[in-house]
């Protein structure tokens, strides 16, 4: 009887098809397992040999005075924003409150410029003319002069006249200054001006010297302001030339043995007498030092304490009563909108002052580098600078935050239609709407990144731009935008990214709501859409959130539409705007790995630093993932 | 017992043999709910799942429906608070159905105005992922009724009338999910009659709870037939004597036998009825 149980089929090797299917898939898994094991694995090793080189380039970083220097450098930074805040109030008062003028004084300049190099032979055959006219001394050579120059003179007139009629308006007063009348109040001005005097018509004379003496009070205050940092700036030019000169060497000495060996060998094996004599000579001249003298070096700097409190008081002495004379009663909103953002930047700009001499005053070049500090100056740190000739910064927080404000926004687009479609396209529509609304999302998911990126570029850029241009949108925080490529714009085309995934999984989070309850609801009188936001809604909560997570999730790695789009400017947006913020420019951390890691040599701390990056992307994606797992399982019962 | 030529295999020839005796019609002006000629069907009227139902259900009274399984009851019942309208392939496909005068499928008739009034017990208790207090105040909150200390009334006397009350006073802010069963079912009827509506349907109320359980909700029942017309549809006979005023027995779709329950039971009309309550099929 036992033949009725035997195992049927072939068998290979001692293995049959039912095995083999199983090791099939059983090593699919396996593979997959050891593949995100072997990621993990080198992601962490790479990402932890960052901090121990990151915290040795701070230790540099301090013992040759950089650290010293960056302290002035943020403090200069810091001025220049107010000093351009100044600069840019002041143009937009002279624009709007002496645009004529303004528009007369340049569109002369403009006009004269093109007369000068249109009718620059006519212009030396007239000053000519005109010369042999005064050295004449005979009455009968000054006739015969004069009527030379009385043709020339004639010839440049009609030549005069005939640039003037063609001249282009739009050209010539390129910023529509000058309304119609006072275009031709200037050209008929222009018809008496004398090429070899240029001497500009009283008519130009009198709009600039209202222009100046309107805006003289400004001008003198703005004066102020813009050279109160000088002494400051000087010192910064002084302190960067000698601490990077520090570092130079310092790096130099560091390769120094591995130099000198090579060029002992080198010295052995050139091929001529003189060769090997003179590699000898240089390896020779090589001094290797066992510690790089820093304490000697920075004596460098001594004195720059002194100059730098003088700088900063200086800089002190002229700020305050510069903003103080800031004119109060302006002609244009944006001017007064940047005054008092002025005025009130003023006396955080002095506070910051203050403090940063402080730092600087208890800073000294041999205090230890913490490890701590490298992890902290990673993590919080305000800037990344790569390639710089001074120092590189490694901070994740400019990055951190535009992916953050990027994935927020797409988030803010994405959840209210996801959300809406769902309920729609789930409770309220009939099955025919449903067979085509499902498929049309779901296709938006099929949409290439680089395509929706490109998409980006060309068409909402532009047409976010051209929108915020609109008068009476200006109220709008942000707009007019300066920037096409900005937080708005990739945010908008993540949304677009998410969407599908959102909608997908809301759907499924809203058809899981047992249609119990549903009629419960509707027995007790509840019409549909009562029935979906007080009991499908709720009921389904905790699947919506999940989806909302596995979202954000898709968008915060998103790569290709950020690096396209989100203007790739590496520094936090400035929330001094308010919501305004998001129509600046940003980087991401997906952006600046994708950007960056092909350039960079492997082993080097830049190239660590990417891959640190990367450690918190994938940590971010797990955390997401993990706790949308945690909430279905949790609150099972739709999701 | 049973013998094959005792057993009528159709429902059209048993219904007719009924027809000509129902010994006690309920006068038209006792009535709250009229069933007449009703015919129903889930397929655009291919197939009719009612058959010609005519029967007058009282107001203040009990009314049982049984049968077999899959002879209709559930859908009748639906039929009365217009729950069928959510398939919508669904169809009336001849006579009416007229509550307190008024027919019910009437294109002027709003079905959420409808179940204001004809609330409904589902088979298995429903009550929402939301607390105690919520679940009651359900049907008024939809209707507007923001005023809390309205609410916290009507939700006390529904759940006192729903014999709850003592049971859930101290934990009305907690969740309704954990109540047991029994619990869960009286909270659904003390839901159902917070909004005050005439008929209260129910649909095999106490089929999901254990003995204990269903007692108490029988005894809720014969409490609440004082204020509210209701219409019970039970499997078992024994509720159907406990509980109910009349009886109407359905067989394939068909209205067989209807009477005063003590009829039904102690002296059918129909030899098939009395086949079915005492349990020789079904
Ligand atoms: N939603 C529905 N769609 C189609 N057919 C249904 C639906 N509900 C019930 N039916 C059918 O209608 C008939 C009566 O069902 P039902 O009213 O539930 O019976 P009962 O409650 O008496 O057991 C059955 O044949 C059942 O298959
Ligand atoms: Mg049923």
């Amino acid at each position: 009887m036992a033949t009725h149980f035997k195992r049927k089929g072939k068998r290979v090797l001692g293995v049959g098809r039912q095995d083999a299917i199983r090791f099939f898939f059983g090593g699919n898994a396996m593979i997959s397992t050891f593949v995100l094991g072997a990621i993990c694995i080198f992601l962490a090793r790479e990402a932890a040999m960052f901090f121990p080189q990151h915290q040795r380039e701070l230790e540099v970083f301090r013992l040759t005075g950089q650290e010293y220097t960056n302290f002035v450098i943020e403090e200069m930074d810091e001025y220049t924003e107010v000093k351009s805040l100044t600069n840019q109030a002041f143009y937009q008062e002279m624009n709007e409150a002496y645009g004529i003028q303004r528009g007369l004084v340049d569109s002369f300049g403009a006009l004269s410029g093109n007369l000068f190099d249109d009718g620059e032979d006519l212009i030396e055959e007239l000053e000519d003319a005109r010369d042999a006219v005064d050295d004449a001394d005979e009455e009968e050579a000054k006739t015969l002069a004069q009527t030379e120059l009385d043709g020339i003179q004639a010839k440049w007139d009609n030549f005069l006249q005939a640039e003037l009629g063609k001249a282009d308006r739009t050209a010539v007063d390129s910023f529509g200054r000058l309304g119609k009348k006072e275009w031709q109040e200037l050209l008929d001005a222009m018809t008496a001006w004398d090429p070899v005097e240029d001497q500009p018509p009283a008519l130009v004379e009198a709009a600039k010297s209202e222009m100046n003496k309107g805006m003289a009070a400004f001008d003198a205050a703005r004066m102020l302001i813009g050279s109160a940092g000088s002494e400051l700036s000087k010192l910064r030019g002084e302190l960067i030339k000698v601490t990077t000169a520090i570092k130079d060497e310092a790096v130099a000495d560091k390769s120094s043995a591995a130099r000198k060996k090579a060029l002992l060998e080198g010295s052995v094996n050139a091929a001529t007498k003189e060769d090997r004599a003179r590699l000898k000579e240089q390896a020779e001249k090589i001094t290797i030092r066992k510690n790089f003298p820093y304490a000697e070096r920075i004596t460098a700097l001594e004195g720059s304490r002194e100059k730098h409190k003088a700088a900063i008081a200086a800089l002190e002495a002229d700020l305050k009563p510069g903003i103080a004379a800031l004119p109060t009663d302006l002609a244009s909103a944006q001017a007064q909108d940047l005054v008092s953002r002025i005025r009130e930047k003023g006396p955080e700009l002095i506070a910051y002052l203050d403090q940063s001499l402080q730092e600087s005053a208890d800073w000294r070049y041999d205090q230890p580098v913490s490890w701590i500090t490298s992890v902290t100056s990673f993590f919080f740190g305000k800037d990344w600078v790569t390639n710089s000739s001074f120092h590189d910064f490694y901070g994740l927080l400019p990055l951190f935050t535009g992916s953050l404000l990027i994935s927020i926004i797409a988030l803010i687009v994405a959840i209210p239609f996801s959300l809406g479609a769902a309920i729609y396209v789930n409770r309220l529509a009939g099955p025919k709407q449903q067979n085509i609304i499902k498929p049309i999302i779901e296709l938006i998911g099929a949409i290439p990144s680089v395509v929706l990126g490109f998409f980006g570029i060309i068409v909402l850029g532009e047409a976010l731009r051209e929108i915020s241009q609109v008068p009476w949108l200006s109220w709008v925080p942000g707009f007019p935008m300066q920037e096409r490529l900005n937080i708005l714009n990739a945010g908008l085309l993540l949304a677009l990214m998410a969407v599908p995934t959102i909608f997908t999984l809301c759907e499924d989070a809203i058809n899981n709501v047992p249609s119990s309850f549903t009629e419960a609801s509707l027995a007790l009188g509840g019409s549909k859409l009562q029935t979906v936001m007080r009991v499908v809604v709720p009921t389904a909560v905790s699947g919506i959130l999940a989806a909302i997570l596995l979202g954000f999730g898709r968008v915060i790695g998103e790569t290709m539409v950020v690096l396209l789009v989100a203007g790739n400017q590496i520094a936090i947006p400035d929330f001094g705007l308010g919501v305004g913020v998001i129509t600046q420019p940003a980087h991401t951390m997906t952006g600046i790995i994708a950007q960056e890691m092909g350039e960079v040599t492997s082993g080097t701390i830049h190239y660590r630093a990417l891959f640190s990056v990367g450690l918190v992307l994938f940590t971010i994606s797990l955390l997401i993932n993990i706790s949308a797992r945690r909430i279905i399982k949790r609150f099972g019962l739709a999701a | 017992m049973v013998t094959t030529s005792s057993q009528p295999t159709d429902a059209a020839e048993i219904a007719s043999a009924s027809a000509a005796n129902n010994p006690n019609p309920i006068a038209k002006e006792d009535s709250m709910i009229e069933v007449d000629d009703v015919s129903f069907s889930y397929d655009m009227g291919k197939t009719n799942v009612l058959k010609n139902i005519s029967f007058n259900i009282p107001a203040g009274k009990v009314t049982a429906l049984i049968g077999p399984s899959g002879c209709g009851k559930s859908t009748l019942l639906r039929c009365l608070n217009r729950m069928n309208d959510l398939v919508d392939t669904s169809k009336v496909t001849t006579g009416q159905i007229r509550i307190m005068g008024q027919d019910i499928n009437a294109s002027d008739v709003d079905p959420i105005e409808l179940r204001k009034q004809v609330g409904m017990v589902f088979q298995k208790y429903n009550p929402f992922p939301k607390s105690i207090y919520d679940n009651v105040a359900y049907g008024l909150r939809i209707q507007g009724i923001k005023n809390k200390s309205k609410l916290n009334e009507a939700v006390e006397k529904s759940l006192q009338r729903a014999a709850l009350w003592s049971e859930v006073k101290d934990r009305l802010n907690s969740s309704a999910l954990g109540l047991s069963g029994g619990q869960q079912q009286r909270l659904c009827i003390a839901r159902t009659i917070a909004v005050n509506p005439r008929i209260v349907l129910m649909d095999e109320p106490c089929s999901a709870l254990d003995p204990i359980a269903t007692a108490r909700i029988e005894e809720l029942i014969a409490e609440l037939q004082e204020e509210f017309t209701i219409v019970i549809v039970t499997h078992n006979m024994q509720q159907a004597t406990r509980v109910s005023d009349r009886t109407a027995f359905f067989y394939l779709g068909e209205l067989i036998e209807y009477n005063d329950t003590a009829t039904i039971f102690a002296n059918p009309s129909v030899r098939h009825t009395e086949d079915y309550v005492s349990g020789r099929f079904g």
